[in-house]
């Protein structure tokens, strides 16, 4: 169907009326999606004998209900089953929220979210990242899978500069479950009849263009839960995270970065109050350099062969309070080399040898893994 | 991609990305080949190019996208109109959809080589590069063959 040129000083010149066959209104449709991976894990010494585990199965369930409005959820099974008497196995929903698409600068977003902090913690299907394991920083230090309930705002900054952000009002940690050694990890309420005492900011800035992605992320809340003695106020025992990272890529290399400090203002009251020893300064990092050897090998094809090798340095008693003494064992140095073999970019095979050490020289090891994980 | 059931974009953003591409003042028209919609930009008599929506699945949701291109079947660009999930959104970002501009039918248009991909994006950028490859050879080879001209 042609149509007449409109013509008029200041207006629209282009008049389009067609159809784009077969022409549909956007439908209601639900989609299922997942990620899983399984585990062979073997450190050295005796009487420490290998283990298989199917570590994760997730379930990503979604519906969109418009354009404008979508449902958003990932449900996942880790160690295959739970079976009451039996220690080990964990279900849990690590998303579920509602995006009100308003403007591409204006997402509006309900519900149980990931904080935006670092990269596992928003990225984490297996072929995403190398190694069997999550990086360990990424566990002890920024706590994942690290989700709370709030509400926020996503969006691209506009200016075509290549700049997103998110940020979200959630619920806070809980410092009753800070530990010397895992930092704020158990201080997460993971959307389970959450204590809402302590609401908490936090959010990310990033920024992309092909080959290079920049973020910096924050956490700032209370803790205290409304404990007399830590204080009853919104912001009492507040914690104040800040982190950056960076993922580049050139000519069949990657390399990525993660940092983040974590002050924890009063570990003193804190441990006088629960009786433990958290430090006041958790903090660490980590760099990590792979190149894909088919660049070489197989120019033309579409697999990836990565070898790779992860320094990660942190330590969870960065700093410590009066009254608690600094234990080295919680200083980290964990060295990772190994091969990530990926058909498709949705599936991968990983093996890797780790280097555990500390600064005491304690329980120090290594531990060969294999792995396999998909995402669809 | 034809099996994705196509999604009509608002009508205020393809006119508004014909306009960019294109200028003000352009005459579109409508042609119809291989059951697929190609809209033909001209101004007076002059042919400015062919522009073509397409729509691909990205992670779980169909992405609704422009290709445009020249009278010299060169890519002018790709404009994403509708973009429906949480992840992976930088394929909209100027600095990714560049990398299309000029090429041809018989350049490479495929990720890692040609196209850079995004991090965090993966599935988006092959998705979307996936389409506009196949809709640069269609719009060439009818172009080429005078089935649109």
């Amino acid at each position: 169907m042609a149509h007449p040129r409109a013509c008029g000083p200041g207006a629209l010149s282009i008049f389009l009326a067609f159809t784009v066959a077969p022409a549909l209104v956007a439908q209601e449709r639900t989609t299922v999606g997942g990620y899983g991976e399984i585990h062979y894990t073997n450190p050295t010494g005796p009487s420490s004998p290998a283990e298989v585990n199917l570590a994760r199965f997730v379930i990503y369930l979604a519906h969109s209900f418009s354009d404008k409005l979508a449902f958003q959820s990932e449900l996942e099974v880790e160690d295959a089953k739970i079976e009451s008497g039996v220690a080990g196995g964990e279900v849990g929903v690590e998303q579920a929220y509602l995006d009100y698409h308003l403007a591409d600068w204006l997402t509006l977003r309900t519900g149980l979210v990931l904080a935006p902090i670092g990269i596992i913690n928003e990225t984490h299907e297996p072929p995403t990242f190398n190694g069997v394991e999550r990086p360990a920083f990424e566990n002890d230090v920024i706590p994942t899978t690290w989700r709370e309930i709030g509400v926020g705002a996503v969006g691209t900054i506009p200016g075509g500069a290549g700049l997103s952000y998110r940020v979200y009002l959630l619920n806070g940690l809980k410092a009753e479950g800070f530990s010397s050694d895992e930092g704020i990890r158990e201080g997460r309420q993971e959307g389970q009849h959450a204590s809402f005492a302590n609401p908490s900011l936090t959010g990310r800035l990033e920024w992309a263009r092909p080959g290079l992605k920049i973020g910096g992320s924050f956490w700032y809340g209370g803790t205290a839960n409304a404990d007399s003695a830590l204080g009853t106020g919104s912001f009492a025992a507040p914690i104040t995270l800040l982190s950056a990272d960076a993922r580049y890529e050139v000519a069949g290399a990657s390399f990525r970065a993660v940092v983040a400090t974590i002050s924890v203002s009063d570990a003193a009251a804190i441990n006088a109050r629960f009786g433990a020893d958290v430090g006041s300064r958790i903090a660490g990092g980590y760099v990590e350099a792979a190149y894909n050897v088919l660049t070489r090998l197989a120019p033309k094809s579409s697999q990836q062969l990565n070898a790779f090798v992860r320094l990660e340095r942190y330590d969870t008693h960065a700093a410590v309070p009066a009254g608690t003494t600094k234990n080295l064992l919680f200083a980290r140095r964990i060295t990772t080399v190994g091969l990530s073999y990926k058909p498709t970019f949705n599936t991968v095979f990983k093996g890797d040898y780790q280097l555990l050490r500390n600064g005491s020289g304690a329980g120090e090891g290594e531990v060969l893994s294999l792995g396999v994980g998909y995402q669809f | 991609m034809l099996s994705v059931a196509a999604q009509t974009p608002p009508r205020g953003k393809l006119a508004a990305s014909i306009t960019r591409l294109f200028g003000q003042g352009a005459r579109v028209d409508s042609l119809h080949v291989d059951s697929t919609t190609v809209l033909r930009v001209s101004r007076r008599d002059s042919l400015l190019g062919f522009a073509e929506v397409g729509n691909v699945i990205g992670k779980d949701q169909p992405i609704t996208f422009l290709v445009a291109i020249g009278p010299d079947d060169r890519l002018k660009d790709v404009d994403i109109l509708v973009y429906r999930e949480p992840r992976g959104g930088e394929v909209a970002y100027e600095a990714w959809r560049k990398q299309f501009r000029g090429k041809t039918a018989a350049d490479s248009v495929r990720v890692g080589r040609g196209i850079r991909s995004i991090s965090g994006a993966t599935i988006s950028v092959h998705a979307v590069t996936a389409g506009v490859r196949r809709m640069l050879a269609d719009l060439t080879t009818w172009h080429r063959s005078g089935a649109i001209r």
